[in-house]
C-alpha cells in the first residue's frame, strides 16, 4: 500500500536548515492499522503530510499503491489525494461557515460526483458516525467529539483506501477519544488502511503495529509489537 | 463546478459584509468615474453617418486671404462663400448636394391661441433629406427649383409638428414664419444625430433644427446666417447683395459621390472651378480644396478634444488606484481564509481549483461593483447634464454597449485585483495551516 524508502525532508529558513525526516523508510500494508508515536518535533506530521501528498519529500522514493508519486504534478497528486486518501486532524479542521452536510460535500465536489450521488454518500457517512439529525448544523454548534466524527465522516465520504490521522484524539477527553478510536477500528475492520499519529500509549497499543519516530527516523523498523517499541524507548 | 464556486463566493461575501462592501465600493467608484468619462468620449466620437461614410463628403475650398491661411485644422475655411456655393450647385456630377446654414424664425399661426415662438431653422437645398437619410413621417421635401427661387414651403420636425399641430398630418397647412405664410410640405420623424456631423462648426451636440426651409429664399428675406460667418476681406460688400457676392464664408456644403469615378470627376470639376476663379482674380492662394468623409470631418473638427482623451486616461488611472486598493483588501481577506484553502487542498483540491475558486470570488465582487458602478456613472452623467444645462443631453447618456462595457471593465478590474491574491493563496503550502492547529 505505502512504501517509503530513504525519504528526506528538510525545511530551510533564512538561518537554519531543519531535517524533519532523514533516511526514513517504512512500509504499510493493505488493511493495516498502524499507530505512530514519538516525541514532539520528531517528524510525525511531516511523515503524514508526505504520505498524504500534501508535501513533497526533498529526496528518496515514495510508492503509493505501487505507483511512484514523487514525479507527479499537482493536479495528479490532488486527484490521488482526493480518491485514495482521507485526512483527519487534531484540530478537526471543519470549515466553520459550512454546515455538516456542506463540509462533507467538499471532497465529493472535487471528485466530480453528481448531486444525487453526493447526497447519497453524505447521508450514508453521517449515519455511520451517528450525526444524521445534525446535517444542517454548523460545526461550532457541536461538541469536539462530534466535530471529529464529522471530520471522519468527511474523510470517509469518498471511500478512501487510506486514512491518515494526525493526533485525532489530541483535543478530546478520554471518553470521546475512546469513541473516536472505536469508530476508527470499525472503519479499519471494513478494509481501510489507517495510519494514526498519537500521544496516547493506550490507543497506540490498540493498533496492529506501532512505529516510533525519533529525530526524523523510524526507530523500530521490525514488524514488532508495541512492547518491543517501548523497550527501545 | 463554476456554480459551486459562485455559491462559495456569495457565502464568503456575506460572511464579511463590511470588507465585501468596501471592496465592491472601491471597484464601483473606479468603474463609475471611468464610465462617466468613457461614455462621454464614446458618445462624442459616434458617427451618425457611418453607414454613408464612403459616399458623403464635406466640401472645402481655399478662397481665403492670399497672405494668411485659414485658421483651421487643414488650413481650409470650414464653410463656403454664398457665390461659390450657388456656383457649385450648378454641377450635375454629385448624386446629391447640399448647401445650407443655420437660421431662426419666429413662428406664428393664424387664428390660433398658440404663443409665437422662435424656432431653430436650417436653410438648405432639397437634397438635405435624401443625402443625410432624414426619415419623413408625412409628405416630403420641396421641389428642387425652390433651391434657386423663393418658394415659401417648409418642412417641420416631429417636435414642432407636435407643438404646432398636435402631431396630426399638417401637410398643406400654413404657418407664418416672421409673419410670412409658408406651406407645410413635410414632417420628418424623430431625427437627432449626435454629434451633429452635418453642422460641426456650431455646437456639435445641439439638437437638430425645428424647421427646414428652401435655399432659394435668401434675397427675399435678406437672410444672414445664424451660424458662424467668417471673413478676411472688407472690400465691396455693400448692402445685402454685396454680402451675398462677398468673400465671407457662411454656407456649409456637402456632396454625395457614389462611385470612385464620380469622385474623380468631381475633383476635376473643383480644380477647373478654382482655376476659372483664379482667372477672375479670386482664389489667390495655391490651388487647394478638400473632400472629407463624415469620419474625417469629425476628426478635423476635433469633436473629441485632446483634453477629453487625457481625461479618459486619467479616469483609467483612477480605476487602477481603486483596483490596487481592492488588491490589498482581497489579499487580507484571502489570507485570513487560508486555513480553509489548506483544508480544501487536503481534501483533494488542486492548486488550480483553489486559484479559480478565489478568482471567481473576486469576479463576483467585480460584477457587483460593476452594477453599482453603472448606477454611479448614471449619477455622474446626470451631473454632467446638469452642468451643461441641456446642451449635451444626447451624449451624456448610456447605451447598452456602454452598460456592457462597464460590467466588462468591472470584471476585468476585479480579475486583475484578484489575480495576485488568488495566486498567493493557491501557492501556499497547505500543511502549514493544517499543522498549526
Ligand atoms: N513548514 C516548516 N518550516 C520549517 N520547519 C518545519 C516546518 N514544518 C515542520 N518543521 C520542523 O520539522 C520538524 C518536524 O516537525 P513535525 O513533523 O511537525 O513534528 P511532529 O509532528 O512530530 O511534532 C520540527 O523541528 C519542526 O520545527
Ligand atoms: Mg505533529
Amino acid at each position: 500500500m505505502l512504501k517509503m524508502h530513504n525519504i528526506r525532508k528538510s525545511y530551510r529558513t533564512d538561518t537554519i536548515e531543519t531535517h524533519a525526516l532523514r533516511d526514513f523508510s517504512l512500509q504499510v500494508n493493505e488493511g493495516e492499522f498502524v499507530s505512530v508515536t514519538g516525541p514532539s518535533g520528531s517528524g510525525k506530521t511531516t511523515f503524514l503530510n508526505i504520505a498524504g501528498l500534501l508535501e513533497t519529500p526533498t529526496g528518496g522514493q515514495y510508492l503509493l499503491d505501487g505507483e511512484d508519486v514523487s514525479s507527479l504534478n499537482d493536479r495528479d497528486r490532488s486527484r490521488l489525494r482526493n480518491e485514495k486518501i482521507g485526512f483527519i486532524f487534531q484540530g478537526f479542521n471543519l470549515i466553520p461557515d459550512l454546515n455538516l452536510f456542506d463540509n462533507i460535500d467538499v471532497p465529493l465536489r472535487y471528485r466530480g460526483f453528481n448531486a444525487k450521488e453526493r447526497k447519497k454518500r453524505i447521508e450514508k457517512v453521517l449515519e455511520q458516525v451517528g450525526l444524521s439529525a445534525r446535517a444542517k448544523h454548523l460545526p461550532a454548534q457541536l461538541s469536539g467529539g462530534q466535530q471529529q466524527r464529522v471530520a471522519i465522516a468527511r474523510a470517509l465520504a469518498g471511500e478512501p483506501r487510506f486514512l491518515l490521522a494526525d493526533e485525532p484524539t489530541g483535543n478530546l477527553d478520554s471518553l470521546m477519544a475512546r469513541q473516536v478510536m472505536e469508530l476508527l477500528e470499525f472503519i479499519n475492520e471494513w478494509g481501510t488502511t489507517i495510519v494514526m499519529v498519537t500521544h496516547d500509549p493506550d490507543l497506540a497499543r490498540r493498533a496492529h503495529r506501532n512505529i516510533q519516530i525519533v529525530d526524523g527516523q523510524v526507530s523500530d523498523l521490525q514488524h514488532g509489537t508495541v512492547g518491543a517499541a517501548r523497550e527501545i524507548a | 463546478m463554476i456554480g459551486y464556486y459562485i455559491s462559495l463566493a456569495m457565502r464568503s461575501l456575506r460572511g464579511t459584509p463590511i470588507l465585501s462592501t468596501l471592496m465592491i465600493a472601491a471597484i464601483a467608484v473606479g468603474v463609475g468615474a471611468c464610465m462617466t468619462v468613457l461614455t462621454l468620449n464614446y458618445m462624442m466620437s459616434q458617427n451618425a453617418l457611418a453607414h454613408k461614410d464612403d459616399v458623403l463628403y464635406a466640401v472645402q475650398l481655399d478662397g481665403w486671404d492670399p497672405n494668411e491661411a485659414a485658421d483651421t485644422a487643414n488650413e481650409l475655411p470650414w464653410q463656403l462663400t454664398y457665390q461659390d456655393a450657388t456656383a457649385l450647385l450648378r454641377s450635375d456630377i454629385p448624386t446629391r448636394q447640399v448647401a445650407m446654414h443655420r437660421f431662426g424664425f419666429t413662428i406664428t399661426l393664424d387664428e390660433s391661441e398658440m404663443r409665437p415662438f422662435t424656432a431653430d431653422a436650417r436653410i438648405t437645398t432639397a437634397d438635405f433629406f435624401g443625402l443625410f437619410d432624414v426619415p419623413f413621417l408625412f409628405g416630403g421635401t420641396w421641389n428642387a427649383d425652390a433651391d434657386f427661387s423663393p418658394v415659401q414651403q417648409v418642412v417641420l420636425s416631429k417636435a414642432t409638428n407636435d407643438k404646432v399641430f398636435g402631431g396630426e398630418n399638417s401637410v398643406g397647412k400654413t404657418i407664418n414664419l416672421n409673419g410670412e405664410p409658408f406651406t407645410v410640405v413635410g414632417i420628418i420623424d424623430h431625427w437627432n444625430p449626435s454629434p451633429k456631423v452635418y453642422d460641426l462648426n456650431n455646437n456639435p451636440f445641439a439638437d437638430s433644427e425645428e424647421i427646414y426651409i428652401p435655399f432659394g429664399l435668401h434675397r427675399k428675406f435678406e437672410i444672414y446666417s445664424w451660424g458662424n460667418t467668417n471673413g478676411w476681406s472688407h472690400s465691396n460688400e455693400e448692402g445685402y447683395e454685396g454680402f451675398l457676392q462677398g468673400e465671407s464664408v457662411w454656407v456649409q456644403y456637402w456632396v454625395e459621390l457614389d462611385t470612385a469615378a464620380q469622385k474623380e470627376k468631381y475633383e476635376e470639376y473643383l480644380t477647373g472651378y478654382i482655376r476659372q476663379q483664379k482667372e477672375q482674380g479670386r482664389f489667390q492662394r495655391p490651388l487647394k480644396f478638400a473632400l472629407s468623409k463624415p469620419s474625417e470631418w469629425l476628426v478635423l473638427n476635433e469633436v473629441l478634444r485632446d483634453d477629453n482623451r487625457v481625461l479618459g486616461w486619467l479616469s483609467l488611472a483612477f480605476l487602477l488606484v481603486c483596483v490596487v486598493n481592492a488588491v490589498a483588501l482581497l489579499l487580507a481577506k484571502f489570507l485570513r481564509k487560508a486555513p480553509e484553502a489548506g483544508v480544501r487542498r487536503a481534501l483533494g483540491a488542486s492548486r488550480n481549483a483553489i486559484f479559480i475558486q478565489h478568482l471567481i470570488e473576486s469576479s463576483c465582487i467585480g460584477v457587483l461593483g460593476g452594477l453599482l458602478g453603472i448606477l454611479l456613472s448614471l449619477l455622474g452623467l446626470g451631473g454632467v447634464r446638469q452642468l451643461a444645462m441641456g446642451r449635451i443631453d444626447q451624449i451624456a447618456s448610456m447605451d447598452w454597449l456602454m452598460v456592457l462595457a462597464a460590467i466588462g471593465l468591472a470584471v476585468l478590474a476585479s480579475l486583475l485585483a484578484g489575480l495576485y491574491p488568488a495566486w498567493r493563496i493557491s501557492r501556499t503550502n497547505p500543511s502549514i495551516y493544517l499543522k498549526t492547529q
